[in-house]
């Protein structure tokens, strides 16, 4: 579709229909990019490259009002690997919480799809509008909205549960807890993640042909061996797409875990990589460990991202 | 046998219908119930306890009132504004030019710099945000607005690029060779033909940059420590204290950072939705 490029009269051409030739010193595409790139290197970029020097950088207050860098080798990153709190604490809150979350948010996100896809067109466009209204709360606010549903002095979760009898009258603080803290927190983030699961993967759905069915039809296929060899194989992309973006969205949550109650740091225990690197970096002013945490996301992250675009590589015509 | 059969399906069938609708009620009570809660704390006049609210007796709408006004989130607002607009126009600018350059020609460095755009996206902003400080302090540019508004431009272009790509590489080939036919340059193409089709996907991503800048949480929070600066979602905090939290305010100031959101959400869903399968499926 696109390969066929536009070929405007003295203007360059593109190279796919014979040898480059350069018409201006500059070429049209390259002067169209260069606002873009440049945004993207001043202030994208080049800030990642600070950060990896920045942690192998001894950098604390000092070293930000006098600008000279301290340069102490892989120390922040000995300090960092060999401290029990990293393999204890924040690799875990960070890790085994995106897992949980990202099958939460998968899982739940296709039901709402094929939910979805089995009703009429005027409910499905009410259902979904009412879908978008979870994907619209701004997360900072959502997040008020948990910690006040599950306040520990006034919360509807107390109140209700003491209801029933579930809680005593003494109460329970859902916050100083890391696993209620972060169910919490995985209530949080499937609620804000599911309706971008449910649309992509409708939308996939949406691509299949129904011949494909009544064929599975005729050769005598379940609704669930429909499901899983039908609609599952040829979505596959979709499934690809969704998962992999909402486990890197899950591995950099930050305002749902630092806003909430002893999340900003008085609560060790609940800190996964992007607060404590937040924590160490602006609230102990160690800048340097602080960097370094953040490189250990990153490059996490970065790592899924590569196992992202092969995904993406395979299965479609990307060139 | 044929109406016993009819009959079983038919039972079958109810039975089906039913167990559809009882999920669709739940689906619509977990995801409204936040957003109803959130409401139901800023209009109900008691606002003391969870069951409280949950169906409010009397309503007033006296904690926006405070909320705008003593507590000064109208001024909040406006700085949310300026940098949401600011963002949307400059990404949305940036961001065309470059996907028109990527969805319609061919040269060595395109796969590059679209991996490059794709990947740059992943990059989590608690790694940006250490240089970024240092480098925005040394500029002298914190508590400045306008430096806020030039990062998030720079976090909404990669995201917007990728979308309008889709969009660009969707306009026919042909609608912009008969432009040229008609003896269009370039620059006259591009405005006059390509930036019209591609409107629709303008639209998605501006509201795509608008919604980045108006939820942005840590480079605010980090940036901005001067009170008269505060976007709405670091405004937010003031009522957020350790030992009292007025749950009214908050969930008041909530909604109403809440609603131009959601407006533009539900606006702009069938482009946003189709934008972003188009960026992140197709390729």
């Amino acid at each position: 579709m696109t390969r066929a490029a536009t070929q405007p009269a003295g203007r360059p051409i593109p190279r796919r229909d014979g040898a480059p030739r350069l018409t201006r010193v500059v070429p049209l595409h390259w002067m169209l990019l260069l606002p873009a790139l440049a945004v993207i290197g001043i202030l994208l970029l080049y800030p990642l490259l600070r950060v990896l020097l920045l942690s192998f950088q001894d950098y604390g207050l000092d070293n930000v009002i006098s600008g000279e860098p301290d340069f102490n080798g892989i120390d922040n990153y000995v300090q960092l690997l060999t401290d029990p709190y990293l393999w204890r604490i924040a690799l875990p809150n960070t890790a085994v919480f995106a897992v949980v979350a990202v099958g939460g948010t998968v899982a739940f996100g296709t039901l709402v799809a094929v939910l979805l896809r089995s009703l009429g067109r005027v409910a499905r466009t009410i259902v979904l509008s009412c879908v978008m209204v979870a994907w619209a709360m701004p997360a900072v606010s959502g997040t008020y909205v948990w910690i006040w549903i599950f306040d520990v002095d006034n919360g509807l979760a107390r109140q209700l549960l003491g209801a029933v009898g579930l809680i005593g009258p003494e109460g329970f603080n859902w916050f100083t807890e890391r696993l209620s803290f972060y169910a919490i927190v995985t209530l949080n983030v499937i609620h804000h993640g599911f309706p971008f699961v449910a649309v992509t993967v409708l939308a996939g759905l949406l691509t299949i042909p129904r011949e494909y069915y009544e064929a599975a039809l005729l050769d005598g296929a379940t609704a669930w061996q429909r499901f899983w060899h039908v609609t599952v194989p040829t979505i596959r992309p979709v499934f690809a797409v969704v998962t992999i973006l909402s486990t890197i969205w899950d591995f950099k949550v930050f305002a749902q875990v630092y806003l909430m109650p002893g999340g900003s740091g008085t609560n060790p225990e609940v800190l996964n990589f992007g607060t404590w690197s937040y924590i160490r970096s602006f609230a102990r002013q160690d800048y340097g460990l602080g960097s370094a945490i953040a490189v250990l996301l990153t490059l996490i992250l970065l790592a899924i991202t590569v196992i992202y675009l092969r995904s993406l590589f395979k299965d479609e015509e990307f060139e | 046998m044929t109406a016993r059969a009819h009959r079983r399906s038919g039972a079958r069938l109810t039975g089906a219908a039913l167990a559809r609708w009882v999920a669709v009620a739940g689906v619509l009570l977990f995801t409204l119930f936040p957003a109803y809660f959130m409401v139901a704390t800023a209009v109900s006049a008691e606002a003391g306890s969870g069951t409280e609210v949950l169906l409010p007796e009397a309503l007033t709408l006296e904690k926006f009132h405070f909320v705008l006004t003593e507590a000064g989130f109208l001024l909040y607002l406006r700085n949310s504004l300026l940098v949401a607009l600011v963002t949307v126009v400059a990404s949305c600018l940036l961001a065309l030019l470059a996907a028109t350059a990527v969805a319609r020609f061919r040269f060595s460095l395109r796969t590059s710099i679209l991996v490059m755009v794709l990947v740059v996206q992943m990059v989590p902003l608690e790694a940006l945000v250490i240089p970024l400080f240092l480098q925005v302090r040394d500029l002298g540019m914190l508590n400045s607005l306008i430096g806020l508004s030039v990062v998030y431009t720079a976090l909404a272009v990669p995201f917007a690029v990728w979308m309008l790509r889709g969009f660009v590489a969707s306009v026919p080939v042909e609608v912009e060779e008969a432009a040229y036919v008609d003896g269009a340059s370039w620059g006259r193409m591009f405005w006059s033909v390509l930036f019209p089709l591609v409107a629709p996907g303008l639209v998605a991503t501006g509201v795509f940059a608008f919604i980045l800048a108006w939820n942005e949480f840590i480079l605010a929070l980090t940036f901005l420590d001067d009170g008269d600066k505060y976007t709405v979602a670091v405004g937010l905090r003031r009522f957020f204290g350790p030992y009292t939290n007025d749950w009214g305010a908050m969930m008041a100031a909530s909604t109403v950072i809440t609603l131009p959101v959601m407006l533009f959400f539900l606006a702009v869903q069938r482009g946003l939705v189709s934008g972003l399968v188009q960026g992140a499926v197709k390729g």
